[in-house]
């Protein structure tokens, strides 16, 4: 049961991740984009099951 | 050179850097991030990408609530949930401005309390009780004052107080003994506070409110509102009630189910992807300013600036600390956030338990003080998404203003608690 | 273009970041059995569920010829507390028993060994000097690793007390303790080694910890009721025989988790938890880097110990990492020659420990073996 609550945060941030991949890449605003990027980071490193 | 002296250059350093980059127009999310890598530059650690992105983590649980949570309540909206339920409050309290306030007052209380953040407060129903409020002719700012503060004295209400439990950790106190001196000041003042900001508030003009709010849509009823939040608040509840029986979900889920709820008893056809990428965006400052507060901290933590905040804060003297708590502890609150517990909270407690207070009352008295920097510049992260959340016009320098009086009474109440902790030590019963 | 560029950076950060984080979770670090060891069991052996996953440690048996008492030294529990770590690592590569048995556990909690603090900028690892060049640790944290159990509760709820705990606490192993069968991968850990001990028949359960100066549980031997008389003792001849002193202790009955409230209750062993000081856990500390964490030298907790808020004395010479493995290999040995010798059907004689002064004239570096002089078959990795 746990393995299954895990699983789906890794598909939460999963989620997450391609929204802010999706508002990077319409966003004008260079400072925007530094922060989501910023932002994006963890998750992505979360993803690869590296931190 | 002393180690006073090397963290005294990087905290200028860091503080000039920030300074800089809000003079040429940098958001004040990336300003935080400019004045760690300054901060870590200057001390010699050049660009330490293990730290940064390990700062960058810190709040990354916080930040899944606070997506999700916003997530579930723009859901909420979009299905007109959220107009159905501030028109039937109107049509049954409209004459009572008392009992209006009351229950306005508890239901603000009731996110935070039981998550510990004042966000999900905030989010959850800080924007129907806006909505009511200004149906009485209340100020914009003014209605954001009246949020801002009780949310702030929801996260620090019980059960959960995340600053009284991460202190209590780095102690290895147990997070007991801590409801009603945490339970006690919050309700006083969240009343007070409505009150005092609410007194000139006028009678509701039911016809015209009920004109100027959305429509909700036909199909919706107390069951398609109600059990999102009843699937939330079981959850919730479930957790406390059979720990050893049911699997740790963790906030983020728990908000997710309920959004999932909303989603399915919709009466109206949401479109979900766009609604989740809109509410990211929405959040982008919020979720931006933990990341870059995290980095901060970390590097805070790496050249021995926090050590040098921390050692100053405890080493004044005990009347000074007490004087200075309602301005040291917002401030940490603001550039800090939660961090603010284990740089500024662990020592304090354990300075004040070594003079003889009672912790659990001093850490509660502390842990009330706190949110008010929720605020405050640079982060103001609460006062914004306050402000966002209720879509308040006017000057951010209004709502502060709106805020000075129960902000002061809380600063009083919190200190007086510290200082009398051992008298008020009767509290600390469960 | 622009997008590119900051995507690219962005990467780039990431990629760095990345390897650290990879680099020093799997840093692999060996372990020479010394003389004492008879064989190395796993956890998983005695609660099937751990088996196979991260927390899956190693157990090494050191046994005498004649049979004694049985002794479990914890190291690891908190792996941020490298003291308790390289004590019990000097018990494993060093000891020669002649009666009885020591079983030894380096990574309690393997998996907080394989991050490091959010926000704390830990280094990712250690390294203590030796005459063949150096061992390299993992520094560790004292919660178990977000990668192998995720997420926290809003607030933990210890089994079976329900005391409520920090949120974060779920994942420290001293607050899970005696465990949960079908709990949590932390509270699954605490079960195994609660199972350890009964199985085992273990006499005394020794718990390795640092704490910060300004928390007032420090250089301490935490004892149960049952070890109270035991620790007094060793209190005593440490203080007159040892060259340091260390107090005593009561464990606290309203704390719960912590192994030496639960397991003393929950099995028939005495437990024990040593406390040795560890600057760099202080709120107040400077610079968080490797050598605050092995010279123990920090000119913030100075000023906080002048101001009078310690708990443990500091001065500019610090708290060097020797000192504090020397606290704790002498602590165990005195325990063990107090038991011993009221216990004769129970005694547990070992050799080829160092004691405190030997550690700090050597240095901690000289009782860890070169794992190049040594059968790659033999070794064991932690």
């Amino acid at each position: 049961m746990d393995t299954i609550v895990t699983l789906l945060y890794y598909l939460l941030t999963a989620y997450v991740a391609v929204l802010l991949v999706r508002n990077f890449l319409k966003r004008k605003n260079w400072q925007e984009e530094v922060l989501y990027i910023l932002v994006l980071i963890p998750f992505i490193l979360r993803l690869l099951r590296l931190k | 050179m002393s180690a006073t002296t090397s963290a005294a250059i990087v905290l200028a350093v860091m503080v000039a850097a920030f300074v800089v980059a809000k003079l040429f127009k940098i958001s004040t999310e990336l300003s935080l991030f400019a004045a760690a890598l300054a901060g870590a530059l200057a001390a010699g650690d050049g660009l330490p990408a293990r730290a940064l992105v390990e700062g960058a983590f810190t709040y990354f649980d916080i930040v899944l609530i606070f997506v999700t949570a916003t997530l579930f309540m723009n859901l909420l909206k979009e299905s007109g949930a959220a107009a159905f339920v501030v028109r039937a409050i109107l049509r049954r309290f409209h004459r009572h401005k008392a009992p209006l306030f009351i229950l306005l007052a508890l239901l603000l209380l009731v996110p935070g309390a039981l998550t510990g953040a004042g966000s999900v407060t905030v989010l959850i129903m800080g924007g129907m009780a806006a909505t009511v409020l200004a149906t009485m002719d209340i100020p914009g700012p003014k209605i954001a004052a009246i949020i801002f503060v009780i949310a702030g004295l929801s996260a620090a209400a019980p059960p959960v107080n995340l600053w009284a439990m991460l202190t209590a950790a780095g102690v290895n106190m147990p997070y007991v003994g801590f409801f009603l001196p945490l339970l006690v000041p919050c309700v006083v003042l969240a009343l007070l506070t409505i009150f005092i900001l609410g007194a000139k508030a006028k009678p509701v003009d039911l016809a015209k409110a009920l004109a100027e709010l959305p429509e909700a849509p036909a199909r919706m009823n107390w069951f398609r509102v109600a059990t999102p939040f009843v699937v939330f608040f079981l959850l919730v509840v479930a957790g406390r009630v059979f720990p050893f029986d049911v699997p740790v979900l963790g906030l983020p889920l728990m908000f997710a189910a309920a959004g999932a709820a909303a989603l399915l008893l919709s009466p109206v056809k949401i479109a979900f992807f766009r609604t989740s990428a809109d509410t990211v965006h929405q959040l982008l400052p919020l979720i931006g300013t933990l990341t870059c507060a995290g980095i901060l901290v970390e590097i805070m933590a790496l050249t021995g600036v926090r050590g040098l905040i921390a050692i100053t804060a405890v080493t004044l003297p005990v009347t000074v600390v007490f004087l200075t708590l309602a301005v040291t502890l917002p401030v940490s609150e603001a550039v800090l956030m939660w961090g603010a517990a284990p740089v500024l909270g662990v020592p304090l407690v354990l300075l004040f338990n070594t003079i003889g207070l009672n912790p659990v009352v001093a850490l509660a008295g502390m842990s009330v003080i706190w949110p008010l920097g929720d605020a405050l510049p640079p982060t103001a992260i609460i006062g914004r998404l306050t402000t966002s959340t209720v879509g308040m016009k006017g000057s951010y320098g209004k709502f502060l203003k709106y805020c000075l009086v129960p902000g002061i009474l809380i600063a009083i109440v919190g200190t007086l608690m510290v200082v009398f902790s051992k008298k008020l030590a009767f509290l600390t019963v469960f | 273009m622009r997008k590119a560029a900051i995507a690219v950076l962005g990467a780039v950060l990431a990629l760095f970041a990345g390897t650290s984080f990879y680099r020093s979770r799997h840093l692999r670090e060996p372990v020479v059995p010394g003389p004492g060891v008879s064989r190395v069991v796993k956890l998983g052996d005695y609660f099937a569920p751990i088996r196979g996953t991260v927390n899956d440690a190693n157990v090494y048996v050191l046994e005498g010829k004649e049979p004694g008492g049985t002794i479990l030294l914890l190291g690891g529990t908190h792996p941020e507390e490298p003291a308790g770590r390289l004590a019990a690592w000097i018990f494993t590569e060093n000891a020669v028993l002649t009666r009885g048995r020591i079983l030894v556990i380096l990574s309690a909690n393997r998996s907080a060994t394989t991050a490091t603090r959010l926000g704390g900028a830990y280094p990712p690892d250690f390294t203590i000097p030796t005459a063949w060049g150096g061992q390299m640790f993992r520094m560790g944290d004292r919660w178990s690793n977000p990668l192998d159990q995720w997420p926290d509760p809003e607030v933990y709820l210890h089994y079976p007390t329900r005391q409520e705990l920090a949120y974060v606490d779920i994942r420290n192993l001293n607050r899970a303790f005696p465990g949960r069968p079908n709990g949590t991968l932390t509270e699954q850990t605490c079960f195994a080694i609660t199972e350890l001990i009964r199985r085992e028949k273990v006499d005394i359960e020794i718990d390795f910890h640092e704490a910060e100066l300004q928390y007032p549980v420090i250089s301490t031997i935490v004892a149960h009721e049952k070890g109270a008389d035991l620790a007094a003792a060793a209190s005593m001849f440490i203080s007159s025989l040892e060259g340091f002193s260390i107090g005593v202790e009561n464990s606290p009955k309203a704390l719960r988790g912590l192994s030496h409230r639960e397991i003393g209750d929950a099995t028939d062993a005495i437990s024990l938890l040593l406390e040795a000081p560890e600057p760099f856990l202080d709120a107040t500390r400077g610079r968080t880097n490797r050598e605050l964490l092995l010279t123990g030298k920090d000119e913030f907790v100075v000023r906080a110990g002048k101001r009078g808020l310690l708990f443990e004395k500091i001065d500019e010479k610090g708290w060097p990492i020797d000192v504090r493995v020397g606290r704790h290999t002498s602590t165990v040995l005195q325990l063990l020659e107090i038991w011993s010798a009221d216990h004769a059907d129970k005694a547990v004689d070992v050799t080829g420990v160092p004691r405190y002064g030997e550690v700090i004239q050597k240095g901690t570096g000289a009782f860890l073996k070169d794992p190049k002089t040594v059968d790659p078959a033999k070794l064991y990795f932690e």
